[in-house]
């Protein structure tokens, strides 16, 4: 996960709260907010290698994939659940942002923007784009839902998800001046802290 | 690898969980590899039902491996290189802690079906008399598999300053109806065997061997996967020339057999008993209205949870259950299913990626 989006998060994550984080890698989020905001922290990862290293790091790893894991919790409750680019890859983002709305206070979710202009001029020029946040060819892609910043946003006001907080990136992930203004077409990523309506 | 095996014995007894009291007992020992000056690097395993205290190498009584040897050992997953392992038979077992076959100080004859009824709770309570003996005041890791895997639960409950760490592997946090039920179609074979004598069969100087062959044939089959079975025995037919007897036709019924007749000739009856009743007895929550969550929030060890895929005895949602309940009381706990083919058995053998996380755990 690049440092920016990290800073991010970890801006956004309360001192000592319990946060769960679907699809955690290698623990290296959690590990910084346990670090830093002294979190008790949960990770959900099905890579056998990231498991390992979360293991390896002392971060608590659920073995599961997301949808099993938050059906599962379903009883559960956090502070903050984080899903980083991940929701794109879920057989249905929608359900599984209203669960994940339901088992935590506040959801931090980033995803890939589809809007971008890079991806709009692979488009045109008649290719699936390949960029920083879209890094896999469409026959390797895991990602079964992409989506523009319009598009996320527009799911989250019909399914009265708020939007608390909302940062777009540019392709090297910082936070540049046109990304912010016309996200939908300048920003690679978008970062955003959820709240319940 | 130093391997030491050692009776110790406990002269001021134990209070059992039942109530009753053994004045005085002695558990049979065994240690691999050396504790440190600052004791700090002792691990303590904890055997399954019908284990003991040879976990691993070879020792001057026993040239068989012990149970655990796979991923016990100098760099093996439980490295005897750096760690002090310790495992002992339990309390009423038959390999040379007091048991059923060990003589009453009160009557001076052998208990039998006399020996009071043991817990997990009892066990570890032992095992911790155990650790003062050695000087340990915290375990490294205290892990184990089924049975042994519920003891390692209940340390980090019992005792939760006394380990960093708890390998709850193939468990759960109770025994499950169907868990019951094939203990007691065991126990059953065994009581229905003429030798036993209502339990008293040391008296007669004979031993129920049928019942017993019976409820371990019947005990194999749950430790095994069908995929596992399939692979191993097929639908073959035995050679006639290595039958074990006239009835066996297929390659599966003489190795059932054999384990069986070979399991009927180390293992005291009472204590297949005793040692069932005690793993269908236990439940994690029992002290705490039923309630997991409660039980386990006391616990101040990292949990490892494991279970195995094929396991249709402990299956891998019964060691989720745990790491659910351990989340929701924000007790740190991992939770990993591996392949492991060998059904309820796969936690004895190694593969890379059990070992590899069982030294990541221990490392982290």
């Amino acid at each position: 996960m690049a440092i920016e989006i990290s800073k991010i998060i970890t801006d956004w994550v309360p001192s000592q709260s319990k946060v769960i984080d679907f699809g955690c890698g290698n623990g290296s989020l959690l590990k910084d907010l346990i670090d830093t905001k002294n979190i008790c922290g949960y990770g959900v990862e099905i890579d056998h290698q990231m498991i390992a290293e979360c293991i390896k790091k002392g971060i608590s790893v659920i073995e599961k994939d997301i949808d099993e894991g938050i059906q599962d919790f379903e009883s559960s409750s956090f502070d903050i659940a984080i899903m980083a680019s991940s929701i794109q890859c879920l057989k249905n983002p929608n359900i599984t942002m209203r669960r994940m709305l339901k088992l935590s206070n506040k959801c931090i979710v980033t995803l890939p923007n589809f809007g971008y202009w890079k991806c709009r001029l692979a488009l045109l020029a008649g290719k699936m784009p390949v960029t920083a946040s879209l890094a896999s060819t469409w026959y390797e892609t895991e990602n079964l839902h992409l989506c523009t910043i319009s598009d996320f946003e527009k799911l989250c006001s019909d399914s009265d998800f708020m939007i608390d907080e909302r940062i777009f990136l540019n392709s090297s992930s910082k936070k540049g001046l046109l990304a912010s203004i016309m996200p939908n077409l300048f920003a690679s990523e978008g970062v955003y802290l959820l709240g319940k309506e | 690898m130093k391997v030491k095996t050692e009776l110790v014995h406990f002269e001021k007894g134990i209070e059992l969980a039942s109530g009753s009291k053994l004045s005085m007992f002695d558990l049979m020992v065994e240690t691999y590899g050396e504790l440190d000056e600052e004791k700090s690097n002792g691990i303590l395993v904890c055997h399954a039902f019908s284990g003991n205290h040879h976990a691993a190498g070879v020792s001057e009584n026993n040239d068989t491996p012990g149970w655990w040897d796979q991923l016990i050992g100098p760099s093996k997953a439980i490295d005897t290189d750096k760690y002090f392992v310790v495992c002992c038979n339990n309390l009423g077992g038959c390999s040379g802690s007091t048991g059923p076959t060990s003589i009453n100080p009160q009557t001076n004859e052998s208990y039998g079906k006399d020996f009071p009824l043991v817990s997990v709770i009892d066990w570890v309570n032992s095992q911790k008399m155990l650790a003062e003996y050695l000087g340990i005041d915290k375990w490294k890791l205290v892990a184990g598999g089924s049975l042994g895997g519920m003891q390692a639960l209940q340390w980090a409950i019992s005792f939760p300053d006394s380990l960093e760490k708890s390998g709850i592997f193939a468990a759960a946090a109770r025994s499950s109806t169907q868990n019951i039920a094939m203990n007691e179609v065991a126990r059953e074979a065994i009581r229905r065997d003429m030798n036993f004598h209502d339990g008293d069969y040391l008296k007669y100087d004979v031993k129920p061997k049928g019942g017993l062959k019976t409820a371990r044939m019947l005990g194999h089959i749950t430790y095994l996967s069908e995929k596992h079975m399939d692979l191993k025995f097929g639908r073959k037919f035995q050679d006639n020339s290595s039958k074990v007897d006239g009835d066996v036709d297929f390659e599966v019924e003489n190795y059932l057999k054999y384990k069986g007749e070979k399991f009927s000739n180390s293992f005291d009856a009472n204590s297949y008993i005793l040692m069932t009743k005690a793993m269908d007895g236990y439940d994690t929550a029992s002290n705490f209205s039923g309630n997991l969550e409660k039980a386990l929030a006391c616990i101040k060890a990292r949990l490892l949870i494991i279970g195995f895929e094929t396991d249709w005895l402990y299956p891998p949602k019964r060691g989720k259950e745990i790491q659910l309940a351990a989340m929701n009381v924000s007790v740190p706990c991992s939770y990993v299913t591996l392949d492991g083919e060998q059904g309820h058995d796969s936690f004895l053998f190694a593969s890379a990626r059990y070992e590899n996380i069982i030294k990541a755990f221990i490392k982290s």
